[in-house]
């Protein structure tokens, strides 16, 4: 009997533990009206507020992938010089460090920081060990705007 | 059977079911503590050497001949994935599973290969619940495991070196270290 009641137990959590709810904002791709602006890391940065908060779609070559758990990357415009920084967001875990000199189309959503948001980013930044010198990405990497990525394809290899 | 023997019971069946577990976590818990504190990536392996070119190098005379002979050089020909210019005196070549630094003012080149550190790349990938799925499930049980573990080590013996007598003194000493540990680095 009290094999039983322990089996019904355990068989209402695993239920339980199994419901999807359905949450504000889970509707079907095809639902969503916003579209996707495919830019150049160069058109973004000239006027952001454009682009904040909204889907975009870029590519670049990675520079650099965090090695702390490859929680962010850099990918370098089509000037050679300006870099953006790409945090995973979505269902992606990490970036790997063999995606550094390949070119990749990232898709996601653009965001700026405001002033405070800045500061404590900043402030996080300077708080950890990161690299001794000045890197071609440490712009990139302390700026207000980054994109999270919601998805990725490796162009070149 | 009286509860002293379900708690041995508990207690040595859940530490041989989950010795593997706890090797898995920590030894890279241990790999993890490291690579937090320093700049240190356990789950890689970064080895560089230096070669010179002959020669010095502007950022302008660069081109593809370049690229090659350094390249050749490196003897990372097959290797090849893209370049580009970190800064006016820096070059920049990337290859699979590595990349080369060039110093175009004094032509030193470093040499750096990457690749995946054996046995804490693997042991990573499972702490970090990297796998999920049916390892989420395994996970959570023993994680369930090791404090049923904990709290039935409590109660293995009675006597002097019980939970009342020297065990109750080191069971608080190892509540209290992390505490006060937790007081100093975050509320002081």
């Amino acid at each position: 009997m009290q094999r039983s009641i322990f089996w019904v137990i355990i068989a209402l959590l695993a239920v339980s533990c199994n419901q999807t709810v359905k949450k504000e904002g889970d509707e079907p791709e095809a639902l969503k009206t916003e579209k996707i602006i495919s830019a150049t890391i160069v058109e973004i940065l000239a006027a952001p507020t454009d682009y904040q908060d909204k889907e975009v779609a870029i590519s670049g070559m990675v520079t650099h992938v965090c090695r702390h758990g490859g929680q962010k990357c850099f990918i370098v415009g089509e000037d050679g010089e300006t870099q953006m920084r790409i945090v995973p967001g979505g269902g992606i875990d990490e970036f790997k460090v063999e995606m550094e000199g390949s070119t990749v189309a990232f898709k996601g959503i653009f965001r700026v920081l405001n002033s405070l948001q800045s500061e404590e980013h900043l402030e996080e930044h300077d708080s950890k060990e990161h690299h001794s010198e000045e890197q071609s990405h440490s712009t990139a990497e302390k700026a207000e705007y980054f994109v999270e990525a919601l998805d990725f394809k490796e162009i070149t290899q | 059977m009286n509860w002293r023997k379900w708690n041995r019971w508990i207690h040595r069946e859940l530490g041989f079911l989950f010795f593997g577990m706890t090797i898995i976590y920590g030894i890279s818990g241990i790999a993890l503590n490291h690579h937090a504190a320093r700049h240190w990536d356990p789950g890689i392996i970064t080895h560089s050497t230096t070669i010179q070119y002959p020669g010095t190098l502007r950022k302008a005379d660069v081109d593809r001949n370049t690229i090659e002979k350094i390249l050749e050089i490196t003897k990372e020909k097959e290797n090849y994935k893209q370049y580009y210019f970190p800064s006016q005196d820096h070059l920049m070549i990337y290859l699979k599973g590595g990349h080369i630094a060039v110093n175009l003012q004094t032509g030193s080149m470093q040499v750096t290969k990457i690749r995946n550190r054996p046995v804490f790349n693997e042991l990573n990938y499972l702490h970090y619940n990297k796998p999920k799925k049916l390892w989420t499930w395994f996970s959570d049980l023993y994680a369930f495991g090791l404090i049923l573990i904990a709290i039935s080590g409590l109660f293995l013996i009675k006597g002097r070196k019980s939970i009342t007598g020297r065990g109750g003194i080191l069971t608080i000493i190892g509540i209290l270290i992390p505490l006060v540990l937790l007081i100093i680095y975050l509320w002081l």
